[in-house]
């Protein structure tokens, strides 16, 4: 089988970098941690990898706009490096803080390859404040993305305070028609949230809570899919566990949806 | 030329700060806004060609999806506008990170002197709004005096083309260092000179000073450095190194205890040696899993064979009091720097928080600096920047509310680390330096703040207190210097680290340099904010995000070129010696030469009277109070009750999940909403070990006995992990001691006699308690002076002390996280079952607290007869015999039932007349009874007899059922009419009304 080497940046304020380091090599894949400065100064290249990840964090402090100067950084020292990398065909996951480097660089939404262009926004949210909270989360069964494919109706956490998706109702709609956008804020039973708090925890437009570029190989979402690596980390698991055992089940420790949504991503390069 | 460039949302696009203020001017103040817009303020104060200005405009500082900027004033529409920015000199983070943006993307470097500083700009639309009530606004919602100015302009003041002007809060000390030497003549002189330069020396200390300095042998050998009399740099030293903060005066001081009604006299020699240090050694020669105790920055533990966790809990309750957001957010994340500077070094895994303050709705005629409500807001919004851009789960908190904590407020702050056993092959937890070590300071730069803030933590809280001791603490600096120290630990290049918190570099220089007997500073070498300080102020100077280390010469150049990759600043300031002296130059210049070992030669130890009077004997007693009939509204009375009431908008505030570590968390139960009686962390995520925390807190016991409240206090947290699944004989304590002041003073502290006597009495209970319970102590800390002067309605002012206050938190493991259990009932017709007696103990309730009384019979705690109750409890746990488990806290019985009904959103129902008692008990005293050792089961049918078995002998009952989904709760006696019997519904309201609405 193909290794599959993912580097998760770190640095700069970025956190989550041990458990998304974790949670890909549940998926199979091969990650490595790697400072900001050693993309930056060119000790580490990108061209060793097939998955690039974004991850949660607060980069430079979020002083700026979240994930601002994190995206500015980037694109001036390393742009065409990362353009090369998604011509190659890989793939990049920016979660919550990646998400918000992405949408500044202008990876996402990639409308027409045009990857520099900032069109759509992640800001405050709503409720004034920052969130910790698990949010029922559905997938569009139709969009290219690599990451949700197969994938329905399921649970993550989020946690943040700048996560509204926010852009022009043209750009909304050109989103949707190319079902790019791949994940949304649900109620519990698949149901849209139709913006409803908590459920959709920060007044994005239209629940969306990830988006893909067109060829579905570049994903941003605020949610994150590395916390729920293990059935532990879900908060109804010692309930369903009780009710499990009173009917003669073992609680199955298998693959959480957190971790299949990076499985996705990993077969992809496997089989491409 | 210095360039303002002006940011705010797209016209139409939703500003949920603005909103915010809106909502909270309603509240507070009861004034209508129509609307409020927030605009984002950067003053460059530096060369830039118009191009640069340009681009770094459209590139950093504006998102061209959500906002329009201008390098002129924005014509956003207004009726009043208030311009809010940062007081020169303090902490501007987002200032700080706009530069590194900046030069990064220009790829030039700012010159000496230029910065960039943030402020904001708030639009008001509003008729008929007054000056006064801008005002208000202003100095009580928007700006804090201390650290921010503000200036307001109504529509007709306001040029549009000028604006706010160019405000830049720039630095500008003229002034050339110089060390001063002070005369020591006299004691008097010497205290005087103390007095006037905030010294804070204790006037018993100095005649001990003035000894050794007059030292003949000292003074040939200071002669010989060209000194004479000490200088300032030393005596602040001195005052440092002796302050109650640094030294714990009161707790290694002598205590004659006096109890008044028996005649019987005690004396006390040092509290800590005895109380703390004594049994937590002879626990850690029983418990291998002890690490290391009673030295470092934290304690350390065993995880499994090849990891350590390591805990310790602070306090920052002066500087919160006067800047809640920067007290708090220095507070969480100076406290984090405690376990990444103990033994080589852990990394940061989770933090907890506990706050005491004053009623959020206080509405009386004492006027403390900041409103209760102000404060708390602030500290809730300190902890959590700190902790969630730290990257660290805030998996536990609490919050409580009292009067007392107006004078001044508590904050706790607790953090956990974890570290390999070994570093290539070292035992992780030691560490040294050695002759020929280099010192090196890392991280942030050194400024005028936070100096004398030890000194003015070991000071009653006055109006003349300085402010210059407030500071904002930086987490991202921080952060990239955890990631930094964390890679040159594991590269074996750290031989010694520690972190630089109260009395900055005196103290972890100070401290650091007794391993190798000696040290020589230079001091010019550290790296400055601004120019201008003196000797003395660099080298006390606070300045936060900050790490003293030894690094051996052969890893310098290895080390430095780490440093640079992480973006971290660090510095060689001098080098460890073995000469005995603390020797500091400045360009060449000797300005410090003294003896290390001064400090551990005869200083006085502090003398207290301690007098203690029994409850009876100062008057207490049980309130002659009739039963009450209407059971279903006092219950919801209770729940509404600030201390026991939905708290959930602050822990949902906290990132609790990041590290991807949480098995347990703060939040449980159907709908997510109820506290668990403790949190479950998984720190290494390979293994299924969990580290289990709690904490718990009972100051209203004090009221009657600080024993009881200790007793009580620990016993609430050892229930609180066995209650989720913790392993009873792996508790390690954390004691955080908050007392008012103790020093008896006939006018200024009449009751301090009785205040010293609770002390000890306290101390004397953790003990006892840690002993019985076989508890070692990990870390603890103490703060002793929670008192205030606020001012009242006519001119005077008032002292408010605090109630005396211990935090206790307790660490434990579970083998294995799967075994976890939650506080909230599974399944329909599970039986309810309540462990251990229920007594008639409602002396210091939150019950008689209800009625405005006090009471006398404050529960005790009778560790012998409840831990072969906690022992089978724990087997019946691991044997996944129970479905879920629940401590009967605060509020007792009822209060419990409800929360444990509310969380699984299953009715319950109960029959008193089954409940365990020792004596008969009123149904009220049954049911609001806060007796310590009990706990709420719920366990399935198919499990009920294996359990039964487990427990047999033991004071239980199977009290009651769990029913229907959205049902009731109904307490009933025997066959009589239902006592109480009431949706979850209504119960769930009542809990969450009194700030359920709060985001």
């Amino acid at each position: 089988m193909t290794q599959v080497n993912v580097l998760i940046q770190t640095g700069y304020g970025l956190n989550c970098d041990i458990e998304t380091a974790h949670a890909f090599t549940l998926a199979g894949a091969s990650p490595t941690r790697v400072h900001i400065n050693s993309l930056v100064e060119g000790s580490v290249r990108l061209a060793s990898y097939q998955i690039l990840v974004f991850g949660g964090g607060f980069s430079w402090g979020d002083d700026h706009g979240a994930g601002v100067i994190h995206a500015v950084r980037l694109g001036t020292h390393i742009g065409e490096q990362l353009l090369e990398f998604v011509d190659k065909g890989n793939l990049i996951i920016g979660i919550c803080n990646g998400f918000q480097t992405l949408v500044n660089l202008g990876l996402l939404p990639g409308f027409d390859r045009d990857y520099r262009k900032r069109s759509v926004a992640l800001t405050y949210n709503d409720c004034g404040n920052f969130r910790d909270q698990w949010v029922s989360l559905k997938a569009d069964a139709d969009s290219p993305c690599v990451f949700t494919q197969g994938m329905d109706t399921f649970e993550l956490p989020v946690r943040h305070g700048e996560g509204k998706f926010y852009a022009d109702p043209a750009i909304i709609s050109r989103l949707e028609e190319n079902h790019q956008v791949a994940l949304r804020y649900c109620l519990p039973d698949g149901a849209p949230a139709n913006g409803a708090f908590p459920h959709n925890p920060n007044g994005s437009i239209r629940d969306i809570a990830g988006i893909c570029d067109p060829t579905g190989r570049i994903f941003g979402l605020m949610p994150h899919p590395e916390a729920y690596h293990h059935f532990t980390n879900h908060p109804d698991w010692t309930q369903i566990q009780e009710i499990n055992r009173r009917k003669g089940i073992m609680t199955d420790p298998g693959v959480t949806p957190g971790i299949r949504l990076l499985e996705n991503a990993v077969r992809f390069i496997q089989t491409r | 030329m210095p360039h303002r460039l002006e940011i705010t949302l797209k016209p139409g696009l939703f500003d949920a700060e603005g909103q915010g203020i809106r909502s909270k001017t309603l509240n507070y103040f009861g004034i209508c806004l129509d609307d409020v817009r927030t605009i984002q303020v950067i003053t460059i104060d530096a060369e830039l060609t118009p191009d640069q200005l340009t681009r770094i405009q459209t590139e950093i500082f504006t998102n061209p999806v959500t906002q329009i900027s201008a390098v002129t004033p924005l014509s956003l529409d207004f009726d009043w506008t208030i311009w809010v920015g940062f007081r020169p000199g303090v902490r501007d983070n987002a200032g700080s990170t706009a530069v590194e943006a900046v030069e990064d993307i220009l790829g030039i470097r700012l010159k000496s002197g230029e910065a960039i500083y943030t402020s904001k700009r708030y639009c008001i639309l509003a008729k008929n709004l007054s000056k006064l009530q801008v005002d208000t606004i202003a100095g009580e919602l928007l700006a804090n005096d201390i650290i921010e100015q503000w200036r307001i302009y109504s529509r007709a003041d306001w040029h549009p083309e000028t604006g706010i002007g160019m405000m830049i809060p720039k630095v500008r000390l003229d002034h050339s260092p110089a060390v001063a030497t002070i005369p020591i003549d006299s004691d008097s002189g010497l205290e005087a000179i103390s007095r006037s330069r905030n010294l804070a020396l204790n006037p018993n200390d100095i005649p001990i000073i003035r000894r050794y300095f007059f030292d003949p042998a000292v003074r040939r050998d200071r002669n010989e450095k060209g000194l004479c009399d000490p200088t300032d740099i030393e005596l602040e030293y001195l005052s440092q190194a002796r302050s109650d903060h640094c030294n714990h005066n009161t707790f290694r001081g002598l205590f004659r205890y006096r109890n008044l009604d028996t005649g019987e006299h005690v004396t006390v020699n040092n509290l800590f040696k005895t109380c703390i240090e004594a049994p937590t050694l002879s626990l850690k020669a029983q418990k291998p899993w002890v690490i290391s105790v009673l030295w470092d920055n934290a304690g350390a533990a065993r995880f499994d064979d090849d990891h350590y966790y390591v805990i310790t809990g602070e306090t920052h309750n002066s500087p919160s009091n006067m800047e809640a957001y920067g007290g708090a957010i220095t507070g969480i994340v100076g406290v984090y720097r405690d376990p990444l500077g103990t033994g080589k070094g852990a990394r940061l895994i989770m933090g907890s928080y506990g706050f005491c303050v004053g009623h959020r709705d206080y509405s009386g005629k004492l006027k403390p600096r900041l409103h209760p409500r102000r404060l708390l807001d602030g500290i809730v919004e300190g902890v959590r920047d700190g902790g969630n851009k730290s990257g660290i789960p805030t998996t536990f908190g609490q919050t409580f509310f009292h009067p007392g904590y107006m004078g001044k407020c508590l904050v706790f702050v607790t953090a956990l680390g974890i570290m390999p056993a070994t570093i290539n092959g070292q035992p992780a937890e030691n560490k040294k330096t050695s002759a020929g070590d280099l010192v090196i300071m890392c991280g942030g730069r050194v400024g005028k703040d936070g100096i004398h803030g030890v000194t003015a933590s070991s000071e009653v809280f006055s109006e003349h207190t300085p402010a210059g001791h407030v500071q904002i603490g930086d987490p991202y600096t921080q952060k990239k210097m955890h990631d930094f120290l964390l890679e040159a630990r594991d590269q074996g290049m750290i031989a010694f680290i520690t972190d630089n918190g109260g009395g900055g570099l005196s103290s972890s220089i100070g401290e650091s340099a007794q391993f190798s007997n000696g040290c020589a500073i230079q001091l010019e070498k550290v790296p400055l904010k601004y120019a201008g300080l003196d000797q003395w102020e660099i080298w006390i100077s606070e300045s936060q995000e900050r790490m003293t280390l030894a690094v051996k010469p052969e890893h310098l150049d290895a080390f430095m070129l780490l440093s640079r990759k992480h973006a971290v600043e660090s510095t060689v300031i001098g080098e460890y010696t073995d000469t005995g002296k603390l020797h500091i130059t400045y360009n060449g210049n000797t300005c410090a030469w003294i003896d290390l070992n001064l400090l551990s030669s005869g200083f006085p130890q502090w003398e207290f009277d301690a007098d203690w009077q029994s409850p009876e004997t100062r008057g207490m007693f049980e309130p002659v109070l009739n039963e009450p009939g209407n059971y279903r509204h006092l219950l919801c009375d209770m729940l509404s009750r600030p201390n026991l009431c939905s708290k959930e908008w602050i822990t949902r505030q906290y990132d609790h999940e990041v590290q991807g570590s949480s098995v347990i968390k703060p939040l449980v139960g159907k709908d997510r909403d109820v506290n668990s009686d403790a949190s479950v962390i998984r720190p290494v995520l390979t293994s299924g070990r969990g580290i289990v925390f709690t904490q718990a807190l009972l100051p209203l016991y004090s009221q009657i006995d600080a024993y009881a409240m200790t007793t009580c206090t620990i016993d609430e947290a050892v229930r609180r992990l066995i209650s989720v699944g913790g392993d009873l004989d792996q508790i390690g304590g954390v004691d955080n001691f908050c007392w008012p002041n103790i020093q008896y003073h006939p006018v200024n502290n009449p009751d301090g006699r009785l205040k010293a006597a609770q002390l000890v009495r306290s101390c004397l209970a953790l003990k006892e308690i840690c002993l019985a319970y076989a508890i070692p102590l990990l870390s603890g800390k103490d703060s002793m002076y929670v008192d205030g002067h606020l001012a009242g309605r006519y001119g005077e002012t008032h002292k408010v002390s605090a109630l005396e206050t211990l935090q206790f938190s307790a660490s434990t493991l579970i083998s294995d996280i799967t075994r976890c259990i939650t506080l909230y009932p599974k399944a329909t017709g599970d039986r309810v079952y309540v462990l251990g007696a229920t007594r008639n103990e409602l002396g210091g309730s939150e019950y008689y607290d209800h009625f405005g009384y006090v009471g006398l019979n404050v529960p005790q705690v009778f560790p012998e007869e409840f831990l072969p109750l906690y022992r089978a409890l724990s087997t019946a746990i691991e044997s996944r015999l129970v479905a879920s488990c629940h401590g009967i806290y605060s509020g007792g019985l009822a209060v419990h039932l409800a929360l444990t009904a509310m969380a699984g959103n299953l009715g319950i129902t109960v029959d008193l007349s089954e409940l365990p008692i020792e004596s008969p008990l009123r149904d009220d005293q049954a049911l609001f009874s806060e007796s310590a050792g009990r706990f709420i089961v719920t366990v399935s049918n198919d499990q009920a007899r294996a359990f039964d078995t487990l427990m047999a002998g033991l004071p239980i009952a199977c009290i009651g059922k769990t029913t229907e989904e959205d049902g009731h709760l109904e307490i009933r006696k025997g066959s009589d009419p239902p006592l109480l019997s009431i949706s979850i519904a209504e119960l769930k309201t009542a809990w969450k009304k009194p700030f359920g609405a709060l985001i």
